[in-house]
C-alpha cells in the first residue's frame, strides 16, 4: 500500500461486514476471542491474555469436539477462528470451515492436485490467511487461491511458481495490509527461493524477494558458479511483520543442495537467514545470516517473534530467534545487528559465535562419505514448529531436540523437479535416538529457566496464556499444559494420534477453548461447564 | 514460451498411458551398467524413506521380492513415475529410461533372484525341532511368542542377516525385543520385551507372554537392556546344521500369490 489514502480505499472497498480487517490484525488479533492470523499476532509470540483456564483448574480440561480429516497426510495446521467460524487447511491443499462450538462443517474447499507432486517431507499445509471475508490457502501444486470466507467458492487462484520444477507451498500466508505475503518450499529439489506478496483482492502480484541474488545483486559473490540458479532458500514457514517499521520478519531455508556445498562455494547469501523487507516493495532492509555455507540443512524457518523491551539499559526493537542450528539469537530489529548468541540445547558443529554471530565452525564437522556424527541432527535443535513469547512471565518458550545425526556426503547432479540434496543422511540413530523437551528461555540471556522432559522429540509448537500456562504437544500424542513459571505440568491427555502442529486458544460462547491438530484430526477442549 | 512444456508434459503423459497400456512391457535398461546408474538415482531419491540399502525405513524393504502395489516390471515403472496414490510415495520426473535403471536396481536386490542357500531346508526343520527353537519363536500360529514370529522371515532377511542372527544375536537387535526390567516402588520386579515406551508409560511383553503395562511414576527403577535374550548357536551347531537350518528359515516366506 503506498499511501495512507490507497489503504483507506482499500478498506472501503471491502464489502461491508467485512470479518477480519488489516487494524484488527495489527491492533487487535484476538480480539472477541478470535485467533486471526497464524501467530496469533503479527509479533509471532504465540501469546493469548485469555485467562480462564488457569493452573488451578486445568487439571479439569476435556475434549469438548472432535473434527476428523478425510486424509492419509500428516496433519500440521494452524486453525484460525474468527467469529466464531474455525477455518483450517486440510492436508495436502484442502480448506475446511467449522462452526467452532460445534466443529459441525459449514463448507470444504477441495482442490483436484496434478499427479505428481514433489515435497520433501509430506503433502502438509500449516494453515490460511484471512483478510476482509476471504480466506488465502497454498497448495502442494504451487499455487495461492483466494477463498469466499461464507462459501468456500473460489475467487481467484493465481500460479506462484511451476510445481513441475519442485516449488510448493505448504507454509501459511500472512495477510498484511491490503497484501497476501506466501512463502515457498522446495530445498531439497533445487528451486531459487522467493518471497511473494499479492493483491489480496485481485491476486496480482505486487513484488518478488528473490532470497539467492543474481549475478550483480549484493551477496550474487557469496555464490559460486551458477549454483546460485538452484540455490534454494525457500521460504517456508510463516514470519512476522513489525506495523511501526512496516518491515516483514522472514526466515530463509537451507542452500540447495542441502548436504555438499562443493558445488556452491561462499556463504550462499540469503540461505538460513532472517531476512527484514520493507512491506511495500519487498526491498531488503537488513539481514542475518545464521548458517554461513550450511552444510548441514539447518534451515532458519522458526517464526521470528518480535518484542520491544529493555536491552543493556535502554528500550530496543528486538528480534528473538530460536535456530535450528541449536543457538538462540536476539538480533535488533532495526539494523539486523547481533546482540546474543547462547546454545540452547546439546551442539558439537561450533566452538561459539564471534562478535558479529559469525559461528566459529569446529574442525570436522561437516558431512563425509564415511558419515560425520553431529549435534544438533538434521531436524535440527528445534524446527518449524512454534516458540512462544509470554509478556507475563517474560520467558521464551520452544520445544527442543536432544539429538544427533550422521551426516553423510554424496554426488548429486541437479534435474528439473527432482531431489537436489547430495546424499541421504542417517537422521536418528535407532539405539541413540536422543529425547525431547519443553524449554523456557530467559530471553535476554538464553539462560534455562526450566525444562519439561520428553521420552521422544516433539514436532509441535507451543502456546502461552494469560492464565499462565504453556500449552504443547508431542510425538507420543498427548496434549498437555504446564505451568508456565516452573514447567510442572498441570494436565495432559492422550489424543492417540502424533500431534505436530501449533495449538491456539479463542473463546467459544464466552468460555476458552483451545485446539491442536493431533493424528488427522483437529481436538479441541474446554473446562467442564 | 509457456505453451511448450505444457504440450511436452501432455504428450509424455499420453505416451505413458499408451505404453501403460501395451501388453506388459519389459525392462529395456538391465545391463550391470544401468543398475549401478540405478543404484545411484535410487541412493539419492528413494533412499532417504527406502533406506540407503532398500531395506527399508519409512517406506517398505523393497529387497524381497514382494512388491504390494504391483510387482510386474510396468507396474514398477509407473509406481516409481506417478508414486502411488493414498500412500507417501511421490513421483520422479525422470524419463523413462531413468526409471528403468532404478527398476532395474530394484530387481537386483529381491533375494528370490539373489544367493540361495546351501544347506537343507527339510534337514534345516528337523534342527529347529532339536533345538527347540519354537519355544520362543512361531511359525504360522505355532509356538512360543517372546521372540519374533518367524513365518515370513526369509523374505524379509537376506541369507547373511540369517546367519549372523543365529551366531551373534546381539549385533542387530530390533527395539522390539530390546529388554526391560523395572521395580515398582513397592519392590516387585518385572521384566519383559519392550514393545512401546513414552514419556509416562512403559508396555511390554513379560517372560509368561502377559501383556504389561505400566506407569513411570509407579516405578522405583527402570533399565532397558539393548541386548538379545536369544542365545548364540556359534558353539551348539555344526556347519552343516547351521546351513541347514538357514535354509530352512530362508525357505519361510508367502506362497506364490494368485496372479
Amino acid at each position: 500500500m503506498k499511501s495512507p489514502a490507497a489503504l483507506a480505499a482499500f478498506l472501503l472497498s471491502l464489502p461491508l461486514g467485512a470479518q477480519v480487517t488489516f487494524e484488527q490484525l495489527r491492533d487487535a488479533p484476538q480480539r472477541n476471542g478470535s485467533w486471526l492470523t497464524y501467530s496469533g499476532g503479527y509479533n509471532g509470540w504465540r501469546h493469548s491474555a485469555l485467562d480462564q483456564i488457569t493452573r488451578a483448574n486445568a487439571g479439569k480440561l476435556k475434549v469438548k469436539w472432535v473434527h476428523q480429516m478425510p486424509t492419509t497426510h500428516l496433519v500440521s495446521a494452524t486453525p484460525l477462528v474468527v467469529d466464531g467460524v474455525m477455518y483450517v487447511s486440510e492436508p495436502p491443499s484442502n480448506v475446511v470451515a467449522l462452526d467452532a462450538e460445534t466443529g459441525a462443517k459449514y463448507w470444504r474447499y477441495a482442490r483436484v492436485l496434478p499427479p505428481r507432486i514433489n515435497t520433501c517431507c509430506g503433502q502438509v499445509n500449516r494453515g490460511v490467511a484471512v483478510l476482509g471475508d476471504r480466506v488465502y490457502v497454498g497448495t502442494v501444486d504451487a499455487h495461492l487461491v483466494s477463498l469466499d470466507a461464507k462459501t468456500g467458492a473460489v475467487l481467484w487462484d493465481v500460479e506462484v511458481a511451476d510445481y513441475r520444477t519442485g516449488y510448493s507451498i505448504t507454509v501459511a500466508p500472512l495477510a498484511v495490509k491490503d497484501m497476501i505475503v506466501c512463502g515457498i518450499s522446495g530445498g531439497e529439489y533445487g528451486i531459487r527461493g522467493f518471497l511473494d506478496a499479492y493483491d489480496a483482492k485481485t491476486g496480482k502480484r505486487r513484488w518478488r524477494h528473490w532470497t539467492i541474488p543474481e549475478p550483480g545483486q549484493p551477496g550474487s559473490e557469496s555464490w559460486s558458479g551458477d549454483s546460485w540458479k538452484t540455490g534454494g532458500g525457500p521460504t517456508w514457514v510463516t514470519g512476522s511483520y513489525d506495523p511501526v517499521q512496516d518491515l516483514i520478519v522472514w526466515g530463509t531455508g537451507n542452500p540447495s543442495p542441502d548436504w555438499n556445498g562443493d558445488s556452491r562455494l561462499g556463504d550462499n547469501l540469503y540461505s538460513d537467514s532472517a531476512i527484514a523487507l520493507d512491506a511495500n516493495t519487498g526491498r531488503r532492509k537488513w539481514y542475518f545470516q545464521f548458517v554461513p555455507h550450511d552444510v548441514h540443512d539447518w534451515d532458519a524457518v522458526q517464526v521470528p517473534v518480535l518484542v520491544d523491551d529493555e536491552w543493556q539499559g535502554r528500550p530496543r526493537k528486538l528480534v528473538y530467534w530460536a535456530h535450528r542450528n541449536g543457538f538462540y539469537y536476539v538480533l535488533d530489529r532495526e539494523t539486523g545487528k547481533f546482540l546474543l548468541g547462547k546454545p540452547f540445547a546439546t551442539q558439537t558443529w561450533a566452538k561459539g559465535l564471534d562478535a558479529n554471530g559469525r559461528p566459529i565452525r569446529l574442525p570436522n564437522i561437516d558431512p563425509s562419505p564415511e558419515g560425520t556424527y553431529v549435534w544438533p541432527g538434521v531436524q535440527g535443535a528445534t524446527n518449524w514448529y512454534s516458540p512462544s513469547y509470554s509478556p507475563k512471565t517474560k520467558l521464551f518458550y520452544l520445544a527442543v531436540w536432544e539429538n544427533r545425526s550422521v551426516y553423510r556426503k554424496g554426488e548429486q547432479e541437479y534435474s528439473p523437479g527432482n531431489r537436489y540434496i547430495g546424499s541421504v543422511p542417517l537422521i536418528d540413530l535407532p539405539d541413540d535416538p536422543g529425547y525431547g523437551a519443553i524449554r523456557a528461555l530467559n530471553p535476554k540471556t538464553g539462560d534455562k529457566v526450566w525444562e519439561y522432559k520428553l521420552h521422544t522429540k516433539p514436532w509441535a509448537g507451543v502456546l502461552s496464556t494469560g492464565g499462565q500456562l504453556v500449552f504443547g504437544g508431542s510425538d507420543e500424542g498427548y496434549a498437555f499444559a504446564l505451568d508456565a513459571e516452573n514447567g510442572k505440568e498441570v494436565w495432559r491427555m492422550n489424543t492417540g494420534g502424533v500431534i505436530r502442529a501449533n495449538p491456539i486458544t479463542y473463546t467459544s460462547k464466552g468460555s476458552q477453548v483451545v485446539a491442536i491438530a493431533a493424528g488427522s484430526s483437529i481436538f479441541t477442549f474446554e473446562l467442564p461447564k | 514460451m509457456k505453451r511448450l512444456p505444457l504440450i511436452f508434459f501432455a504428450v509424455s503423459l499420453f505416451a505413458q498411458n499408451e505404453f501403460a497400456q501395451s501388453a506388459a512391457p519389459r525392462n529395456p535398461r538391465t545391463s550391470p551398467e544401468d543398475v549401478a546408474a540405478g543404484a545411484k538415482t535410487f541412493r539419492s531419491h528413494c533412499g532417504p524413506c527406502h533406506g540407503l540399502n532398500a531395506e527399508g525405513g519409512r517406506g517398505p524393504n523393497l529387497t524381497s521380492g514382494i512388491f504390494y502395489h504391483g510387482e510386474t516390471d510396468a507396474a514398477l515403472l509407473n509406481n516409481i513415475s506417478d508414486g502411488i496414490a493414498g500412500t507417501e510415495m511421490p513421483g520422479l520426473f525422470y524419463s523413462p529410461d531413468r526409471v528403468w535403471q532404478v527398476v532395474a536396481y530394484i530387481r537386483s536386490l529381491s533375494s528370490a533372484s539373489g544367493a540361495k542357500p546351501s544347506g537343507d531346508g527339510a534337514r534345516g526343520q528337523t534342527v529347529f525341532q532339536a533345538k527347540k527353537c519354537s519355544q520362543c519363536h512361531r511359525i504360522g500360529g505355532e509356538g512360543g511368542r517372546l521372540g519374533p514370529d518367524l513365518s515370513l522371515i526369509g523374505s524379509t532377511r537376506s541369507l547373511a542377516h540369517l546367519r549372523q542372527a543365529l551366531l551373534d544375536p546381539n549385533a542387530d537387535v530390533r527395539q522390539r525385543y530390546w529388554v526391560v526390567g523395572a521395580v515398582t516402588k513397592g519392590g516387585a520386579e518385572q521384566s519383559g520385551f519392550l514393545m512401546n515406551e513414552d514419556t509416562y508409560s512403559i508396555q511390554f511383553l513379560d517372560m509368561s507372554e502377559q501383556l504389561r503395562s505400566i506407569q513411570k511414576a509407579d516405578l522405583a527403577k527402570i533399565r532397558i537392556e539393548k541386548v538379545s535374550k536369544m542365545p548364540s548357536f556359534k558353539a551348539s551347531l555344526t556347519e552343516r546344521e547351521l546351513e541347514d537350518l538357514v535354509a530352512y528359515l530362508w525357505s519361510l516366506r508367502p506362497k506364490e500369490r494368485a496372479r
